[in-house]
């Protein structure tokens, strides 16, 4: 190998371990002072919404006979879900009457604080992390209207994800889905306590680890959030439980969740900050 | 000087369609990198060296423009260039099923690559999950999507 071969080698070994020492700085570091990358977003946004519009234009206009059909399947079930509901609501109005009823007869005070959530704004999704191993999101609001890091990012289906980044008038959200993304949540139905995580991939999977192995987990029970010491407002809805089983050590259930948010499929979220009252 | 501007527009525009409209484009949960193919194109066209130079320089606006992991995909761009070139001196690259060998090696080798530096950076994804739903579907589609692209341009190719 001749000298000057030689002396590129080491300029490309520096080069390429220069470039690692920056990516292991740059670990999901959470910011909200301007940055280049911000900047970028800013300046990028109006572009992102317009083909996105285009993009939402296009698929309308793709699935609009389909769609037409599915439709009057949908009213019919809806129809029949809502004479249903109704009959819920009816019998829940009695159990809340009683429950006040009761509260009044035991002169009830709650000692434990309890969480709860206000609206921030409504943001558009003007883009996506550009690969398959990342699950965030560009919204088109940011610190000037109000959106700050950590807030919850919700639908009406169920909770979304966190806000990690934040610029003048775009933000970032991890979803998640995200494989760095931890939430802590419980099954609604025991109240048994666990940590949902994003399994990574745009498949939008999700799975709860450490359920203690003394409660009864199946299929179907809900999965909500935890709230106390985390981001997020308690009680979002997250996903139901698939599958379960024991995690290696034995000690544990680890359940696969359903999301209830269809990941693939977001238009606007809410942005909602967690308050307690 | 000119083809360069050209190349660089082509990069910026690909990369707005991977951010915006290419999740309508999801299947089995992955969709196409597209900065990926115009990269591994590139290095089809100008060779090993300069596929490597243009990978890092498109990485780095992926990196930018995502903000997440600063290096990340001008490391793992910039190895697929290299890997693209290398190919084109060894291959004749006319026929649609060296086209298809040659972006599925490199989308998979390019996914491999990126689960190693995620590794590296502290991200853990299950390796069954990471080669099952991402690395294999993801280069599968790539794959498709060159030979698109390939058959576009050169619809008698798969005669060749």
């Amino acid at each position: 190998m001749s000298k000057k071969a030689g002396g590129r080698v080491v300029l490309l070994v520096l080069a390429v371990i220069i470039v690692l020492l920056m990516l292991k700085g740059t670990v999901l570091r959470e910011v909200s002072s301007p940055s280049i990358e911000g900047a970028l977003r800013d300046a990028c946004a109006p572009i992102h919404k317009i083909f996105i519009a285009v993009g939402n234009w296009g698929k309308g206009a793709l699935t609009f006979p389909l769609s037409l059909l599915a439709s009057s399947r949908h009213v019919r079930e809806l129809t029949e879900e809502v004479s249903e509901l109704q009959g819920e609501v009816r019998k829940l109005e009695e159990f809340r009457l009683e429950n006040e009823r009761l509260k009044k007869m035991l002169d009830y005070q709650s000692s434990v604080v309890s969480y709860t959530y206000s609206p921030v704004t409504v943001a558009a999704v003007i883009s996506r992390d550009p690969g398959n191993w990342f699950d965030t999101i560009n919204l088109g609001k940011g610190s000037r209207q109000g959106i700050r890091t950590n807030m919850a990012v919700v639908v009406p289906e169920g909770l979304v994800g966190r806000v990690i980044k934040v610029s003048k008038n775009t933000a970032q959200a991890l979803l998640i889905t995200d494989p760095r993304s931890a939430v802590s949540g419980l099954v609604q139905q025991t109240r048994s306590p666990g940590l949902v995580e994003g399994t990574g991939g745009g498949a939008g999977g999700l799975r709860m680890i450490n359920i203690p192995y003394d409660t009864v987990i199946h299929p179907d029970q809900v999965i909500v959030t935890a709230g106390a010491g985390s981001f997020f407002p308690k009680g979002l809805p997250i996903g139901k439980i698939k599958s379960s089983g024991s995690d290696p050590s034995g000690l544990f259930y680890t359940a696969v969740i359903q999301p209830f948010v269809d990941f693939n499929r977001l238009e606007e979220v809410y942005v909602v900050q967690k308050t307690s009252s | 000087m000119k083809q360069g501007l050209w190349l660089l527009i082509t990069i910026l525009a690909v990369l707005t369609l991977q951010v915006t409209v290419l999740d309508y484009f999801r299947v089995a949960g992955v969709k196409p990198d597209l900065v990926l193919l115009v990269v591994i194109f590139n290095s089809f066209r100008q060779g090993s060296k300069n596929g490597a130079l243009w990978g890092f320089a498109a990485g780095l606006l992926v990196d930018i423009s995502t903000g997440g992991y600063f290096g990340l995909n001008a490391l793992v761009l910039a190895a697929s260039g290299y890997l693209g070139g290398e190919a084109k001196t060894g291959l004749y690259l006319n026929s649609g099923i060296r086209v298809t060998v040659v972006t599925l090696a490199v989308s998979m080798a390019a996914g491999v690559f990126q689960y190693l530096l995620l590794a590296f950076s502290g991200v853990f994804v299950s390796p069954w999950l990471a080669l099952v739903g991402i690395i294999i579907p993801g280069a599968i589609y790539n794959t498709l999507v060159a030979l698109l692209i390939k058959l576009f341009y050169h619809p008698k190719m798969l005669f060749d």
